[in-house]
């Protein structure tokens, strides 16, 4: 019994596939064709490069750096406890995907002549995240130490 | 060569591994990353054929607010795949050093695929977030890239999931637990064991104890050095880890989707810090997209000859902005719902756009609108016969009850529901029966 259902499963999946894999070769040639019929051979090599370089941008320079900071925080583990060291690290990662969300903003802030658009102070709001990140994170830090304290003693 | 990169790839992953470097963690990111992409694309195409219809294409004009809704929707879930995108891509990021990297034409494709969906999605979602404040740093165009893209990424997504459908079955559910983020078999761990080519012979009759000699040559070299660096520190606990990264994750999405969609959703407009639009400010309390000085509309506009021509045929009719006024006047309040994601909802006044167009032609007629703009892809637009037909759709000559400011189209406007704010004609010039 169990071996014809594996001969059904096996079926079924090889049928997902072919569907999946169909749908996936035709939504590439939509894209691919509605490139070529509305972007120029130079558009079109200027969406490689992006994509390219987006690639090695997260691949040769974020994914390392932040696999190096990754690594020296563990090595400041053996100072800090690790439940406060995991807090900073996820306080880190949020306020430096804002910041790069942000940051183009504060650019082209320079740049436009539309006052409706990019209305606010974007750096200095920035500066001002990073603030309460810290607060935010400090706090945390402390509750965390305090209810830490609090389990082992009961332990004991 | 071969063995020494197979060496350094198989090191690669070993030190870049970590335990919420997981297929579980994979496919959990994985299907919150597929159901954004989904929606970005479900939403997208709806904007997109709103602005370029199959001839037989006809939309809902009610309820009035529904593209604010999608196309809030659609900005807001693209914001928020950038931390998803990234968290999908720190559970995957030991698969780049895979050895051997290729092992027939299937795993090329395979891997070919993954380039070009990472690569089309991170451009995806960074071109859109630029076009959110009209910044346009890049040598093509952006609303046929963004439609071709989204095609390309809908398209590699499927090829990746029927790719991974066995260890996205696998790990679909918690019971089924996490495999060990990285794991080797005999044939790896011994050329990861082997000693280095370079490594000096011990001097004869001073025998190295074997433990020694491999610590010794593992660190021998400056990449063997960075490794051993890397395995000295303390591993990290898993079940904290897997934790952290989820809680990251959520945290970050809740962080970029509560600071920006104010621009979008009303609820939340306390909480807007980021978005690059503000709603309740501009001219007549609206934001502005396209100003008066950009569409080069500054004279036309205030021409005291000015008069909207409404034709059919050879039929054409023109009305003063006096003239207009003194029609019989309709108030609704409607949103401009912008393609860049913010919207705003408004007081409107002027005459029905089925009342102007009855005087030359029966119901149930489409128009092709011109504007006074010198140029742009929106000078000359069409109307589909169920806004002309829709009662709420105005040539709007006042807004928030006061004059029709000249960035938001005076002399006369056109504002229907459930338009694109791009295809919300300003400074109206000449409307025409199809």
């Amino acid at each position: 019994m169990r071996e014809v259902d594996d001969v059904g499963d096996i079926r079924r999946f090889r049928l997902a596939r072919a569907i999946l894999i169909g749908v996936g070769v035709l939504g590439l040639l939509l894209g691919a064709i509605e490139l070529v019929m509305k972007q120029t051979p130079i558009q079109i090599v200027g969406v490689a490069v992006w994509m390219l370089g987006a690639i090695i941008l997260h691949d040769a320079i974020l994914s390392p750096l932040v696999l190096g900071i990754s690594v020296l925080a563990r090595r400041a583990g053996h100072r800090v406890s690790k439940g406060v060291l995991a807090i900073m690290q996820g306080a880190v990662v949020v306020g430096s995907i804002m910041t790069l969300l942000v940051v183009p903003e504060v650019y082209a802030k320079t740049l436009g002549p539309n006052p409706t658009v990019l209305t606010f102070d974007y750096a200095q709001r920035l500066g001002v995240m990073w603030l309460v990140i810290a607060a935010l994170t400090a706090l945390t830090c402390i509750l965390y130490t305090r209810r830490a304290a609090k389990n082992r003693l009961q332990r004991q | 060569m071969g063995i020494m990169l197979r060496r350094l790839l198989l090191n690669m992953q070993r030190a870049v591994a970590a335990p919420s470097r997981n297929p579980r963690l994979a496919v959990v990111i994985g299907r919150l990353l597929a159901t954004a992409f989904l929606v970005c694309f479900g939403t997208g195409l709806y904007s997109h054929f709103l602005q370029e219809p199959l001839p037989w294409m006809h939309f809902p004009t009610q309820p009035s607010n529904l593209y604010q809704y999608t196309q809030g929707i659609h900005i807001t879930a693209g914001i928020a795949c950038f931390p998803l995108l990234f968290g999908k891509l720190y559970t995957v990021f030991p698969n780049l050093f895979e050895t051997p990297p290729i092992t027939g034409i299937g795993s090329l494709l395979a891997r070919a695929s993954i380039a070009v969906f990472v690569g089309a999605s991170l451009v995806e979602i960074t071109i859109g977030l630029l076009n959110t404040f009209q910044f346009y740093p890049w040598p093509f165009g952006f609303r046929e890239v963004h439609f071709a893209l989204s095609f390309v990424i809908i398209g590699s997504l499927a090829i990746h999931i029927a790719v991974k459908l066995p260890i996205i079955a696998r790990y679909w559910r918690k019971r089924d637990g996490y495999r060990p983020e990285v794991s080797f078999d005999a044939d790896e761990q011994s050329a990861l064991d082997a000693p280095l080519i370079d490594v000096p012979r011990p001097v004869l009759g001073t025998p190295l104890e074997p433990v020694a000699s491999k610590v010794a040559s593992q660190a021998s070299g400056l990449t063997g050095r960075v490794f051993a660096w890397i395995d000295g520190t303390p591993r990290p606990q898993p079940r904290t880890s897997r934790r952290t990264f989820l809680a990251t994750v959520g945290a970050s999405v809740a962080a970029v989707v509560l600071l920006t969609a104010g621009q979008s959703f009303a609820v939340l407009k306390p909480f807007n810090v980021f978005a690059p639009r503000e709603k309740g400010i501009g001219p007549n309390q609206v934001p502005v997209n396209r100003t008066a000085m950009a569409a080069q509309v500054t004279d036309t506009a205030m021409d005291a000859a000015w008069a909207l021509r409404i034709t059919n045929g050879t039929t054409t009719v023109a009305f003063t902005r006096a003239e207009l006024l003194a029609m019989p006047q309709t108030t609704v309040n409607l949103p401009i719902a912008c393609v860049e994601g913010w919207s705003q909802m408004a007081t409107w006044s002027g005459v029905r756009l089925h009342d102007l167009v009855g005087r030359v032609a029966p119901d149930g007629a489409a128009l092709r609108i011109t504007s006074l703009e010198k140029e742009g892809g929106y000078r000359v637009t069409q109307m589909g016969s169920e806004y002309v037909s829709d009662l709420s759709t105005l040539v709007a000559l006042t807004l928030n009850g006061e004059t029709l400011d000249i960035d938001h189209g005076y002399p006369a406007r056109m504002i229907a529901p459930g338009r694109p704010g791009v295809l919300q004609t300003k400074w109206l010039d000449h409307v025409e029966v199809m």
